[in-house]
């Protein structure tokens, strides 16, 4: 995973994107300064090249942009001690997606029970981005967390997993509240656990009718390519 | 419910996840009506139409008119505000025999010249995935093939105007705006 990352650093460091005036030669120094010493933690480092990138797009000034990329490599670094104490070392996919989780609220305790869940670290890595979501979408984490967590020790394939800020999505259509709905569906997948067989949907206010949907043909595979 | 968005049960249905006979009965007529509208307005040729028809519906009820110079600052004003009339990225379904998700961005920007996207599918640049007008001239659309995984985006709207979609998930950005979330 790290070969992969240091190729992407060594493109910037010859500056083509700068060259092209995608980002200027001031965040393309920050962007080869803060990416040799992430890479040296094994940490990924495309979150902090698309971060310039995409900082120099949207015309922020450059001091801004290089704020933002030393934030990106401060969760880069707790997502990877987050999974690391959750029994994932190395897995430059997974600590992305721990950075994007804590970039929708989650803190890295969250991310350590995530890991600590026992699953793959493709499921994992599947499970922080949903997650991620799920708090984008409004459940607070801990809800979120909840959620996530017991689907994973169900082990629910990754596109059940993908499925779940749908799920959330339409009950808060039928008026419950982020955080009802993700619980509802938590207690589901506990009923689940416990044996009780499928208790259907999660409580609320939706119908029969508002379980989960139907699996899809083709799913996409569990682990994609690095973002 | 927000009344410029379908039934999620319409949703799915229009996303291809389930048909007709899968909706509750009282939910039919507006699904079959939906396919329906979405079969005149849509002309690409992604089998399963994504969902506009109801904010299109809504956008011709409360587009301004301009009928007088002096209204043009408020017609301008309320058209930008529309412009955050957006509708989720809508999920076709992998493609065949590939490891990559079909999916097709709308947005509704009344008086847009011209919009693009730009994210982390396209390393944020707004010059690289054009919409296109289609119906009556508010409605862009762009259909993707993207890979499963977790993407940022947003909408550019005349080059300059960064537009989340405001239906879909969103994070900071890091720079004060928001990003829209595609987790496939």
């Amino acid at each position: 995973m790290r070969f992969p990352s240091i190729l992407s650093l060594a493109l910037v460091a010859a500056s083509p994107l700068a060259g092209q005036q995608r980002f200027t030669g001031r965040i393309a120094t920050v962007v080869e300064s803060l990416g040799v010493a992430a890479a040296a933690r094994g940490l990924p480092v495309d979150p902090v090249i698309e971060k310039a990138i995409e900082g120099s797009a949207k015309g922020i000034p450059a001091e801004r942009v290089t704020t933002a990329l030393r934030v990106v490599v401060d969760q880069l670094d707790t997502a990877a001690a987050s999974l690391r104490t959750g029994g994932i070392s190395g897995d430059t996919i997974a600590i992305a997606a721990g950075e994007f989780a804590i970039t929708a609220g989650l803190h890295g305790r969250d991310i350590t029970e995530l890991a600590r869940t026992g699953r793959p670290a493709a499921d994992v890595t599947v499970g922080l981005r949903v997650a991620g979501t799920l708090a984008a979408l409004g459940v607070p984490p801990v809800e979120s967390v909840k959620l996530v967590s017991a689907e994973l020790r169900l082990g629910r394939p990754p596109a059940d997993l993908l499925a779940l800020p749908g799920r959330v999505e339409t009950e808060v259509a039928h008026g419950a509240t982020p955080a009802q709905a993700a619980a509802g569906l938590t207690r589901a997948a506990a009923g689940q656990a416990g044996g009780q067989g499928a208790p259907g949907g999660p409580a609320g206010p939706g119908g029969p009718h508002h379980g989960p949907p139907p699996g899809k043909s083709g799913e996409p595979p569990p682990h994609p390519p690095h973002p | 419910m927000n009344e410029r968005e379908f039934h999620p049960d319409v949703k799915r249905l229009l996303d291809g996840e389930i048909t007709i006979p899968d909706l509750p009965l009282e939910l039919r007529a507006e699904g079959e009506e939906a396919l329906r509208l979405l079969a005149a307005v849509d002309r690409s040729p992604v089998a399963t139409p994504a969902v506009t028809w109801r904010v299109m519906a809504a956008l011709e009820r409360r587009r301004p008119r301009v009928r007088w110079p002096w209204l043009l600052v408020p017609a301008l004003a309320m058209a930008a505000a529309l412009v955050l009339w957006i509708i989720r990225p809508s999920a076709v379904g992998p493609s065949a025999g590939s490891n990559v998700v079909t999916v097709r961005f709308v947005l509704v920007a009344p008086g847009a010249r011209h919009v693009t996207l730009a994210g982390t599918f396209n390393h944020w640049d707004p010059r690289a995935t054009p919409l296109v007008r289609s119906g009556a001239g508010d409605l862009w659309t762009a259909t993707l093939s993207l890979h499963p995984g977790q993407h940022q985006y947003a909408f550019v709207v005349d080059g300059t105007r960064w537009v989340p979609d405001p239906s879909a998930p969103a994070v900071d950005d890091g720079f004060g705006r928001r990003n829209s979330v595609l987790t496939l």
